[in-house]
């Protein structure tokens, strides 16, 4: 099969984490996991390139990736703590007292 | 066998950072948590000890025998424009922690953790302007944002402060899944992540235009570019830098607007101009229309604001737009101007941030947040006041002062390179943005309520050093920049040969 069709579901993937936060008013955890979504698709991107073009550093650099998205997603769920308690809430819509 | 051997010994002043942040890291662990010392704040000696860390690993870095050098197997470029941009990361570093030293005092802050984090984030910005691989520069740039997410949300009980750090990381997460996705196109369809490899590669690719792969080369730039722009907060991606740098604590907007353009313009240099120079059609226009904007937005975007700090956002997204302008020239001189602006922006903020983290009224407590808060200046504190009007005349580039000479540079470059068009903005988003400096200088000056006095806090000593050289340089500037200008030249001439 073509390269392409593999990068057809990366790339689904990844749009759907880019409509999830656009699309998504109500609230900050579903942001995450889209963001995660996000870097996971480009994760299976490389993987594809990487097996497509039979060469390692592709899959050096999702790995780490991987590595990476799991230190930014605890930074972002220690954030959304420190959030919670200040705030009581942690819905999008009363993100707003930082406004021009 | 012996891997890397010799690659230790050339980033010595890295690998000194490192291990001096984490001492620190160890330092206030223990001493913060020993009940026999009563708990002490440390924030005083913490960041005392992390200006002489920064300022030893200032000396290593200009001490280094290395002219041009690659070493980790291709991960990392020692030249002397990398030394160059660690030369003025870890000066703005040092000067925004000395600045904040008081600060820190009067706010009652007392999470140490934040001076670890500056000299960590002050690291992985050294090894960004020094990466010359996708791998290695994703690596550091993650690093150095991860380290901003935490900066800005460092006043814990702060509602503001949190909800910026909130909205900077999902922002910053969303444009480093986009970088990535265009870092992958370019993976796929190359196969390398090497900058050298890539310059060789499009060198020999001569006809990509016409190849089918083009769409995907096109798409892989536009993704790069928008985390670049993102990162930068240039003009159609600035609309998170208003609101974090607002909402964080002052000292760390000083830090936000001094240092990190700096790196991710180190690293964006040595990306575009050394591995993607045959593609300039390509980027080019996206870096005018950016900076275009970022030009127009600066201007006009700050004249709703009414608080200082939102305003001198604005102000610096303006600059941006400058320093847009020398890039996209693709000359010797276009880079020089360029280079020469990044030292007269930082001389800018490092004096304009100074003054606002001087001021604190005495009596309430408050500090200024409000344009109109600088109305009692011009009585109470007259020298603090003649500073800010220098300041502003300078960034209004008014002739006598040094922004005046950066942006005669940077025109004079652009029309070199014949782009007219962008300089006529340029010139009408200068003088639109006189506007509301001037608008500063009336409220300080031009306001004639005198029946209440306030009086502020003493400035300490550090901060009137830096003030006064600064406003020295403002004007000395203007009449020598000739050793500014020979000095990005050099780097500008090393670096494009």
């Amino acid at each position: 099969m073509h390269c392409i069709s593999f990068l057809h579901c990366s790339l689904l993937l990844f749009l759907l984490g880019v409509w999830g936060i656009f699309f998504n008013r109500k609230n900050i955890v579903v942001m995450l996991m889209c963001i995660e979504l996000m870097l996971l698709a480009v994760n299976l991107n490389f993987l594809i390139f990487s097996t497509y073009l039979d060469d390692l550093s592709g899959q050096i650099f999702s790995l780490l990736i991987l590595t990476v998205a799991a230190a930014e997603s605890s930074i972002g769920l220690a954030l959304l703590v420190m959030y919670y308690r200040t705030r009581g809430t942690i819905s999008i819509e009363y993100m707003n007292l930082l406004k021009g | 066998m012996h891997f890397f051997q010799n690659d230790f010994y050339f980033v010595l002043p890295e690998l000194f950072l490192f291990g001096a942040s984490l001492s620190l890291l160890m330092f206030g662990v223990i001493y913060s948590t020993s009940v026999s010392h009563g708990k002490p704040g440390l924030m005083k000696v913490m960041s005392w000890a992390s200006i002489v860390c920064l300022a030893m690993t200032l000396g290593l870095v200009l001490n280094t025998p290395v002219h041009s050098t690659v070493v980790f197997s291709q991960s990392l470029l020692l030249d002397d424009l990398s030394t160059f941009f660690k030369f003025l990361i870890l000066g703005g570093s040092i000067l925004s922690i000395l600045m904040s030293v008081q600060y820190f005092e009067t706010e009652n802050m007392r999470n140490f953790e934040y001076l670890v984090l500056v000299c960590l984030s002050t690291l992985s910005m050294l090894l960004l302007v020094a990466s010359y691989d996708l791998i290695s520069m994703y690596l550091a740039l993650e690093m150095q944002s991860l380290c901003f997410y935490v900066l800005a949300a460092s006043q814990r009980d702060s509602e503001f402060s949190t909800e910026a750090g909130l909205k900077y990381f999902l922002l910053g997460a969303f444009s480093s899944g986009v970088f990535l996705l265009g870092c992958s196109f370019l993976y796929g369809l190359t196969g390398l992540t090497n900058f050298e490899a890539y310059a060789l590669f499009f060198a020999q690719q001569s006809n990509i235009y016409q190849t089918s792969d083009w769409i995907f080369v096109q798409i892989a730039f536009l993704f790069i570019l928008l985390g670049f722009l993102f990162k930068l907060s240039a003009a159609p991606f600035h609309f998170w830098a208003p609101d974090v740098y607002e909402g964080a604590p002052t000292s760390v907007t000083a830090f936000f607007s001094i240092v990190p353009k700096v790196s991710i313009f180190g690293v964006f240099i040595k990306l575009f101009f050394c591995s993607f120079y045959e593609l300039a059609l390509l980027w080019q226009p996206v870096i005018i229309a950016s900076g275009m904007l970022s030009l127009l937005v600066g201007a006009f975007g700050a004249f709703a604001q009414k608080k200082i700090k939102r305003l001198l956002v604005y102000s610096s997204i303006g600059h941006l737009g400058y320093m847009l302008l020398g890039l996209s020239c693709l000359t010797i001189e276009g880079l020089q101007s360029m280079l020469a602006y990044l030292i007269f922006y930082i001389v800018m903020t490092v004096h304009v941030f100074a003054c606002v983290l001087a001021l604190k009224d005495l009596k309430t407590g408050q500090r200024i947040r409000y344009v109109e808060d600088l109305k009692y200046l011009a009585q109470s504190q007259p020298l603090v006041a003649c500073a800010f009007v220098l300041n502003f005349f300078s960034m209004a580039g008014i002739p006598p002062l040094a922004g005046f000479c950066a942006k005669f540079y940077v025109f004079f470059a652009a029309l070199g390179a014949s782009l007219y068009f962008f300089v006529a903005v340029a010139l009408f988003s200068s003088i639109v943005s006189c506007f509301y400096y001037l608008r500063f200088i009336k409220f300080m000056y031009f306001h004639k309520e005198t029946s209440v006095s306030v009086e502020y806090v003493q400035m300490d000593q550090q901060k009137a050093w830096m003030i006064s050289i600064t406003s020295y340089l403002l004007v000395y500037l203007f009449f020598c920049p000739t050793n500014v200008f020979l000095w990005s030249e050099k780097v500008a001439l090393l670096f494009l040969n």
